[in-house]
């Protein structure tokens, strides 16, 4: 950039040098020349301030944001919610559109950013959160490193509680031990946290729970505790939260990822009897700090990386963005860019040992 | 009560309750029309639009788009034999065979009319359910929900062709249709099953390509082969051919009462999904000739195997809406997404929209029965033109159907790998219908595997084998020895018939 700037000068010089004559002319040639000078110093500001100072510009452009689940999901809907206020604070108001692309529990989505998006900043990732656990056990079918992407911020963390039926005399952890007999457990299978934290907390806390998988969704599990099928699930805050509210079940403990109503559960890690317990819990609840992830694909220009990332955290802070969140039941907890991706890198360099336990409960599918 | 059934109808009529829901009819008119779009990822995109709306305006918004997508989804599936919404495709069966024999006005007129009278009973029964509403979703626990996907199921001997030989095809179909519902990772341990190192396998079979594909196909390679249009040389019956339709389904009235009871009852129960319905609705036609001759009739162009599916898509609505309002428990992928609505205009679902919020819950049921009041009424000003599509030449239409096709399997998950489902199923589709291997028993297995499977596994790890004497697990197994020994008595029937003309 030196170069053209000096390149440019030395022109000037030359040009105004060329009119130099002398004579009656002077005077002419004298105011000329200062209205030269400015006119080409107005140019020379117009042709390098994109370079310096004003932000990369987005207008007339398209942005899309590459969900790797079908419409109605949490993840899409959260996306969508982005894509809403996503424009008004990027240079140019850009369209920022939404395009599902499920299956594989987003890894066909994460390899089509990774691999095949254009590295223009007009492509955003959103993805499940636990893809860095899949490549931590090293899942088939991944062409991505997480560490790679080009980490744009998370917009909230998935607060994972276990709730039991409030008309079980159970109040504590400790009850929930001694809890004879067996509590049965709602879950929807491996990878959810609906199955995996329970799983936990029985393996290492020895929590008397008997773990009622296969359930569709989390909402029919709601169901099943109802009519007394379940005595309890384990889940997000959010989605339990208004079954909290009407009395069917209580919290008993959370994970690691908390929102301030639910602050003063007991936590699992803090209640691991041994230092491997506590390293193998911690993998499962990391990633639920990056609740819903966002990234770009890899080697995408910095300064745009630095416009999205500026936008999105603004986005996070918009007070209409806040309220319209509340009211969808996200409680938003802003994670940037470069905690993710420390988290991430935390997780992907967990201890031999501790991964090789790891892998004996999580399967992510 | 009486009062919050008028609040709910008077805020429904506000004028701005009532253009958000003609606003949305119109969008699900063409929703439905249109394969491969649904129902539930069109409530998906409206959703963010809703937040600023009152919540009965969002509903009549919603609904009015959700509830008329099955109406018109029937159309495409009669006209075209490609299914126009996933929850229509068994009016495929007899409703395109009616349209090639010349009678798609009369199919039209008993589809539309049927899922009139299905939405309005749907309606119904969501209003006056709601002060049994508990005990009737309590009772219906994993058990009992392995039992109605095995009560379906059953129901394959039926969908079979006559005699020993249709009965093994049938039972075939029925079991390659169950293996193909293993594919993808498996509801309990998540272990990959048949998914050939493809990503795309992981979450199963999608069933709108290979419903699109499965029915669609045959009938456009038919229609090539034919050359000519999809009426042949049968002339397109005029208006008569629609009140005809309409007339058949008072005709065959309690019939059409029993298929919406039967759609509204799948819909109560969540986990069931939405395609269920219709096949059971179906079946339960099949199950109601009178004997093995008259069973013979359908899937040639019965009028009756489109009124039962026709009215249960569209009471399933109501159904579906029961749990929904009283538990926020969604009755369907689509209920799980208006769910979302609730939050957004500020209400929980649950006991409160009995009682606080009644006159909102009202509203919806109005909203069903307005909407489809309307798209029926706007849909008869347009059947003879629509009828006369099947009078257009094959060298015309297929590149038109073919786009159809090809979009609509597409949607499902954008994937390349939905073409390929779509086709494979298309192939397989032809070669079934060329050698008169039934379609039904396939789709009933694909569409029930899953739940059965689920709910079978559910039911024993958290009773043992004691669930077996649940009171209402016996009287479904009671339902189901009925169901699977029906063609038999429908046989006998026949041959006593038979005996005492003879005689």
């Amino acid at each position: 950039m030196a170069n053209s700037v000096n390149a440019g000068v030395r022109a000037y010089v030359t040009i105004v040098k060329s009119w130099n004559v002398g004579g009656v002319e002077k005077m002419r040639v004298e105011r000329m020349r200062r209205v030269t000078a400015f006119l080409l110093a107005g140019l020379l500001l117009i042709l390098l301030t994109p370079a310096y100072a004003q932000q990369p510009t987005f207008a007339g452009k398209t942005l899309t944001i590459v969900v790797g689940y079908a419409p109605g999901g949490g993840y899409d809907r959260m996306a969508r919610m982005v894509a809403k206020y996503l424009p008004k604070y990027l240079a140019g108001n850009p369209t920022v559109i939404v395009q599902n692309m499920p299956g594989a529990n987003s890894i066909i989505a994460a390899n089509h950013v990774y691999n095949v998006a254009k590295r223009d900043g007009l492509t955003i990732g959103a993805f499940n959160r636990n893809l860095v656990l899949g490549q931590l056990v090293k899942v088939e079918g991944m062409r991505f490193d997480m560490t790679n992407f080009a980490w744009i911020g998370s917009t909230s963390n998935e607060t994972t509680i276990l709730a039991i039926r409030s008309d079980l005399p159970y109040r504590t952890v400790a009850d929930l031990v001694k809890a004879d007999p067996a509590l049965f457990i709602g879950a929807t299978g491996p990878g959810a946290n609906t199955y995996d934290f329970p799983l936990l907390l029985r393996a290492f806390l020895k929590l008397n729970l008997k773990i009622i998988s296969g359930y569709p969704s989390s909402s029919d599990i709601m169901l099943a505790i109802e009519r007394k099928e379940l005595d309890g699930r384990a889940g997000s805050y959010s989605s339990i939260k208004p079954f909290i509210d009407r009395g069917l079940v209580r919290p008993i403990m959370r994970a690691r990822a908390s929102v301030p109503a639910i602050a003063r559960l007991p936590v699992d890690e803090d209640l691991a009897p041994t230092e491997t317990a506590k390293a193998v819990m911690a993998l499962r609840s990391v990633p639920e700090v990056i609740g819903r992830p966002f990234v770009a694909p890899p080697g995408t220009p910095p300064e745009l990386v630095r416009a999205l990332r500026e936008a999105f955290e603004r986005v996070t802070k918009d007070r209409e963005f806040l309220a319209e969140a509340a009211a969808a039941g996200f409680d938003i907890e802003f994670v940037n860019g470069d905690e993710a991706l420390k988290i991430t890198l935390e997780v992907l360099t967990a201890p031999p040992g501790v991964v090789r336990i790891f892998q004996q409960f999580f399967k992510f599918e | 009560m009486l009062e919050a059934l008028l609040q709910g109808l008077v805020a429904v009529l506000q004028w701005n309750a009532l253009s958000f829901m003609l606003i949305g009819v119109v969008v699900g008119f063409w929703v439905g029309l249109l394969p491969g779009l649904g129902g539930a990822t069109t409530l998906a995109l409206l959703l963010p639009f809703v937040y600023n709306m009152a919540p009965v305006q969002a509903f009549a918004f919603l609904l009015g788009m959700h509830s008329v997508t099955a109406t018109t989804g029937d159309i495409t599936s009669i006209l075209f034999g490609i299914p126009g919404e996933g929850t229509t495709a068994a009016s495929i069966l007899d409703g395109h065979a009616m349209a090639k024999k010349g009678e798609a006005g009369r199919a039209l007129g008993a589809s539309l009319m049927s899922s009139l009278i299905g939405a309005l009973v749907g309606a119904l029964a969501l209003a006056l359910a709601i002060p049994v509403v508990r005990p009737l979703v309590l009772t219906f626990g994993s058990p009992e929900l392995f039992m109605v996907a095995i009560l379906g199921i059953a129901s394959i001997a039926s969908l079979s062709g006559r005699g020993p030989r249709g009965m093994v095809r049938g039972f075939l179909a029925g079991c390659l249709g169950l293996f193909f519902s293993a594919v993808g990772s498996d509801p309990q341990a998540a272990n990959l099953r048949y998914t050939f190192g493809t990503l795309y396998l992981w979450e199963g079979l999608g069933l709108v390509p290979v419903l699109v594909g499965f029915f669609a196909i045959p009938e456009i390679v038919d229609l090539a082969v034919r050359g000519t249009s999809i009426a042949g040389k049968a002339s397109v019956g005029r208006i008569s051919g629609v009140l005809e339709g309409v007339k058949d389904v008072f005709r065959h009235f309690w019939l059409t009462i029993r298929c919406s009871l039967v759609g509204t009852w799948i819909g109560v129960l969540p986990g069931l999904g939405g395609a269920v319905a219709q096949w059971m609705a179906y079946a339960h036609a099949v199950q109601s000739a009178k004997d093995a001759t008259d069973r013979e009739r359908f899937g040639k162009g019965d009028v009756r195997g489109v009124i039962g599916p026709g009215a249960a898509n569209n009471s399933k609505e109501g159904g579906d809406l029961i749990p929904t309002v009283a538990f926020g428990v969604p009755g369907s992928s689509s209920m799980a997404i208006l769910l979302g609505g609730f939050f957004l205009v500020g209400l929980v679902p649950g006991p409160d929209m009995l009682t606080k919020h009644l006159s909102v819950t009202f509203s919806m049921v109005w909203t069903i029965i307005l909407a489809n009041i309307i798209t029926v009424a706007a849909s008869f000003a347009f059947l003879n033109r629509l009828a006369g599509l099947t009078a257009i030449r094959a060298s015309l239409l297929i590149p038109f159907l073919l786009l159809l096709v090809f979009l609509g399997a597409y949607t499902n998950n954008n994937n390349i790998g939905d073409l390929v489902v779509m086709l494979s199923f298309g192939m397989l589709g032809y070669f079934m219908v060329r050698y008169r291997w039934p379609r039904a028993p396939l789709v009933l297995g694909l569409v029930l595997g899953d739940i059965a499977e689920r709910y079978l596994w559910i039911s024993t790890a958290r009773y043992g084998t004691s669930w077996l004497g649940r009171p209402a697990v016996l009287i479904l197994i009671f339902l189901t020895v009925l169901a699977a020994a029906s063609p038999f008595i429908q046989e006998r029937r026949s041959r006593r018939k038979e005996a005492l003309r003879a005689a």
